[in-house]
């Protein structure tokens, strides 16, 4: 893939804050007309790398190209062809939510007012109240109309979620798929797997500060294992022998086990002379993707390279604690490094 | 009330240095001021001979009627008590301000609120701690005044009446703070008030009776306090309105409390253009727009000022006997003493304009600190342009109120001198103003967390030498070096480009290199 294929192209960044490092070695690419997931727990640098792109931040080292410029250099030139949308929006109280869209679309080269207009509509935002008077979920809708209202080629979506209820997040979803379906590009910061399962094609995921893991969804979920769960006719604990069965917890005849892709086949076989009664496989979620690196219940320990100061902050603004509504089958359980 | 203790001791922990430094910096004026009065009036004949000048409108009006111009206690009170008094207002005000309705407006009450903890624990706690540091400031006062060898009753009255205007502006900070629903908003109120309070008394002092003010000044509570008289009468029941108002305006501001929901004021919320015109959208609209309260505020106030030295000055014209040779020490060195009254209000006008400056331009750092900045730069603006049109603001709007305040004050002075001649002498502070904003832009650049308290020291500073160098013995020729000092007082003074071009350069240098330093470096967010 040449390089303006690419939407966002960051390799190796690096940035400090005094003596805390905030990105070490920071891998990311967007390609153009996709939507591109970018995950990690707080405090891991999306906000950095995202001020990085933007042109906020200088980086203390490697390589960042937004839309084949320079971020930092071209800022001006490269903002009127993205749109961005911050994880905590912050308003001008005395304003109204409409002036707000205004100044802010402005900046972006001007106002589409239908789109504008239809977007106030379906995220049920009332423009004429004055911004120090709306919730967090109102504000961060500001900030939304302001950006999907744009016709920006690069949408850049700092955790944009966080604070609406499930059936806004729902209009989210389908504008994000409309911006795609235009053949328009998307970073999608977030920690709700079911949003960026729904909505990406690919994920970067990274942790304090450097890409572990990053690939198209799809590619990615063959390199793990599937969960299986089966009822057979006698007790379960025949299995245990079974090559290629891992992680196997029995109770009676029922049992659940993880199996990888290339022995899924022969696992299948040997099943099949247990005479199962039921079976239930489910591939490999995001969240079992996510919990794998950062010590879930599969694997516990942090990677041995890992820089040693623990936790860092992004940027100097604190995220907020995981703003996974309750309704989704998500859990979010970060363990601190 | 469960919790008060805990609130107390929470409020003292969180501004203790703030408490300390108003109760400091204002007790110790007392020793510093005192000295340098028995220096320029050693022996009871000088001071007889100031008391013979020392009533007179510009005196009357800016610091209140001089009943004891023969004694050291009663320079002391001329030179001092009306700047003590006033700046312990403004401390009650912005104190009860900071921990009542900025808490309220982050949200830091709620979650306050949320624990156990009584209803108004935390107000009462706040009301509490602002009204301690009145009242530990007049002790203070008072105990200075003692170590310098004053009358014991004077001193006692000396601290306890600038203490009761403290707590009588506690409950105005209180009241003001129910009625707003922004800090901003209670802070400039509370300001207003205390702005009406004090012309209310200077009107009084103006129509006195010899040294008997007339009974407007019961209108005002720093009449009130003025009454007191320390190393007059001393007399001690006017301190008991005081502290009543003070109770009462509490008790007041409590009731509100109870029946408003958390986050809301008394005075109600509009509602507003759905959309933005097409001048808000531009930078310097937007800008304009969220100063256009404050540069009206301002505005009214440099006018009000004018109007009311300019009335001064008019009275200022034949009240002064000009071959007085305490007259001069008053208004400096001066061929005509009424001129020098005029330069002094001239320069009264230039410090005005400054901090109207200083607060416009701290707006940028706000926009910053808030994140709303990153959300403009993400867009097509570029730093310089964005930083370029909160200067402009500030630098115009200082400008606009230098020429509107001289001109009124001079046209209001009735033949003293003409409106152009003092929008003239004012716009000569225009370069002190300047640099003033220099100053905050290198801060900007540099250190951008600290800018705007910084900047705030460095005009303290400015105003006090400025106003109070000759006080403290400072030579003339270190006041000169200072930015406000630097300015040739006219129309006092002749006119001279030197010192002028010279800040100029200094505010030109100092802002380069902010701007400069600001595009290169890092959006730091709080």
């Amino acid at each position: 893939m040449s390089a303006s294929d690419l939407a966002v192209a960051a390799t190796g960044l690096h940035k400090h804050f005094g003596r805390t490092t905030a990105l070490a070695g920071l891998d990311l690419q967007v390609e153009k007309g996709i939507v591109a997931g970018f995950l990690g727990p707080n405090g891991s640098g999306k906000s950095t790398t995202i001020r990085i792109l933007l042109g906020l931040l200088t980086s203390d080292g490697g390589t960042a190209r937004l839309l084949g410029g320079d971020p930092w250099r071209d800022a001006v030139e490269l903002h009127r062809r993205i749109a961005y949308v911050p994880g905590e929006v912050s308003l001008w109280p005395n304003l109204t939510g409409g002036q707000a869209i205004g100044i802010l679309s402005r900046l972006r080269g001007g106002v589409d007012t239908a789109k504008r207009d239809s977007l106030l509509e379906r995220f049920k935002l009332d423009p004429t109240k004055k911004a120090r008077s709306y919730s967090k979920g109102n504000r961060q809708k500001v900030a939304l109309v302001a950006g999907l209202a744009s016709n920006a080629e690069l949408l850049i979506l700092d955790e944009p979620t966080s604070g609406l209820d499930p059936l806004m997040e729902q209009v989210f979803t389908e504008c994000i798929r409309e911006v795609k379906d235009e053949g328009r590009s998307v970073l999608l910061s977030s920690h709700i797997f079911a949003e960026v399962e729904k909505l990406c094609d690919t994920i970067t995921i990274i942790r304090e500060g450097r890409t572990v893991e990053a690939g198209r969804l799809d590619a990615l979920r063959h390199l793990h294992r599937t969960t299986v769960s089966i009822v057979l006719d006698r007790e379960a604990s025949v299995l245990a022998t079974v090559p290629g069965i891992n992680d196997l917890a029995v109770d009676g005849p029922k049992a659940t086990f993880t199996v990888g892709e290339a022995e899924l086949g022969g696992v299948l076989a040997v099943l099949s002379s247990y005479a199962p009664h039921t079976l239930v496989s489910s591939p490999p979620s995001l969240e079992d993707l996510f919990l794998r690196h950062y010590g879930g219940p599969a694997a516990g320990s942090a990677p041995s390279d890992a820089p040693a100061e623990g936790k860092h902050r992004a940027g100097t603004r604190s995220t907020p604690p995981c703003p996974v509504p309750a309704s989704l089958p998500v859990t979010c359980q970060f363990r601190a490094p | 009330m469960t919790g008060l203790s805990i609130c107390v001791r929470f409020l003292l922990r969180r501004n203790w240095v703030r408490l300390l430094l108003w109760a400091a910096v204002l007790a110790v004026m007392i020793p510093v001021v005192y000295n340098s009065q028995q220096q320029i009036f050693p022996t009871q004949a000088d001071r007889d001979a100031y008391a013979q000048v020392a009533n007179n409108p510009a005196v009357a009006a800016m610091t209140g009627l001089p009943y004891a111009a023969g004694s050291l206690g009663g320079i002391l009170v001329i030179k001092i008590w009306m700047t003590l008094a006033v700046a312990l207002g403004f401390a009650s005000i912005f104190l009860v301000t900071r921990n009542g309705r900025a808490d309220e407006e982050e949200g830091r009450t709620e979650l306050l609120r949320s624990s156990a903890l009584g209803r108004h624990a935390y107000s009462v706690a706040n009301y509490a701690v602002a009204g301690a540091l009145s009242v530990v400031t007049g002790l203070l006062i008072s105990l200075l005044c003692l170590e310098v060898d004053l009358p014991a009753a004077g001193s006692w009255a000396m601290g306890a009446s600038i203490a009761g205007t403290g707590l009588a502006f506690v409950a105005v900070g209180a009241l003001c703070g129910q009625l707003s629903s922004t800090s901003r908003g209670a802070n400039s109120l509370g300001v207003v008030v205390l702005a009406v309070f004090y012309f209310i008394r200077a009107g009084a002092d103006l129509q006195a009776n010899g040294t008997e003010a007339s009974p407007l000044s019961w209108f005002s509570p720093i009449g009130w306090a003025q009454t007191m008289r320390p190393f007059g009468q001393d007399t001690w029941w006017p301190l008991a309105p005081l502290v009543l108002l003070a109770l009462v305006g509490c008790a007041v501001a409590l009731r509100i409390e109870t029946h408003r929901d958390l986050g809301m004021g008394l005075l109600p919320e509009r509602r507003g253009p759905a959309t933005a015109t097409a001048f808000l959208v531009q930078p310097v609209g937007l800008v304009l727009r969220l100063q256009r309260g404050s540069l009206v505020g301002w505005l009214a106030g440099a006018a009000v000022v004018g109007l009311f030295f300019g009335g001064v000055g008019q009275a200022m014209s034949d009240a002064i006997d000009p071959s007085n040779p305490y007259a001069k020490a008053f208004v400096g060195d001066s061929a005509t003493v009424l001129q020098g009254v005029m330069g002094l209000l001239v320069l009264f006008n230039g410090l005005l304009a400054g901090a109207f400056a200083v607060q416009c331009l701290a707006g940028a750092r706000a926009e910053e600190a808030s994140g709303r900045l990153e959300s403009q730069l993400s867009g097509a603006l570029s730093r310089s342009r964005w930083l370029f049109a909160q200067m402009l603001v500030a630098a115009a709007g200082s400008a606009a109120m230098l020429l509107l305040g001289g001109w009124l004050m001079g046209a209001s002075s009735q033949g003293a001198a003409t409106g152009g001649e003092l929008a003239a002498a004012s716009l000569a502070y225009w370069p002190a103003v300047l640099l003033m904003l220099g100053v905050l832009l290198f801060l900007h650049g540099f250190l951008p967390r600290l800018s705007v308290s910084l900047s705030w020291a460095v005009y303290g500073i400015s105003v006090l030498v400025a106003m109070f160098g000759s006080l403290f013995s400072l030579s003339e020729a270190a006041i000169k070096a200072t930015p406000f000092g630097a300015v040739p007082r006219m129309p006092v003074a002749d006119f001279a480009l030197m010192p002028l071009v010279v800040l100029l350069l200094i505010a030109v240098v100092l802002a380069a290199l902010g701007v400069w330093r600001f595009r290169t470096r890092d959006i730091v967010t709080e």
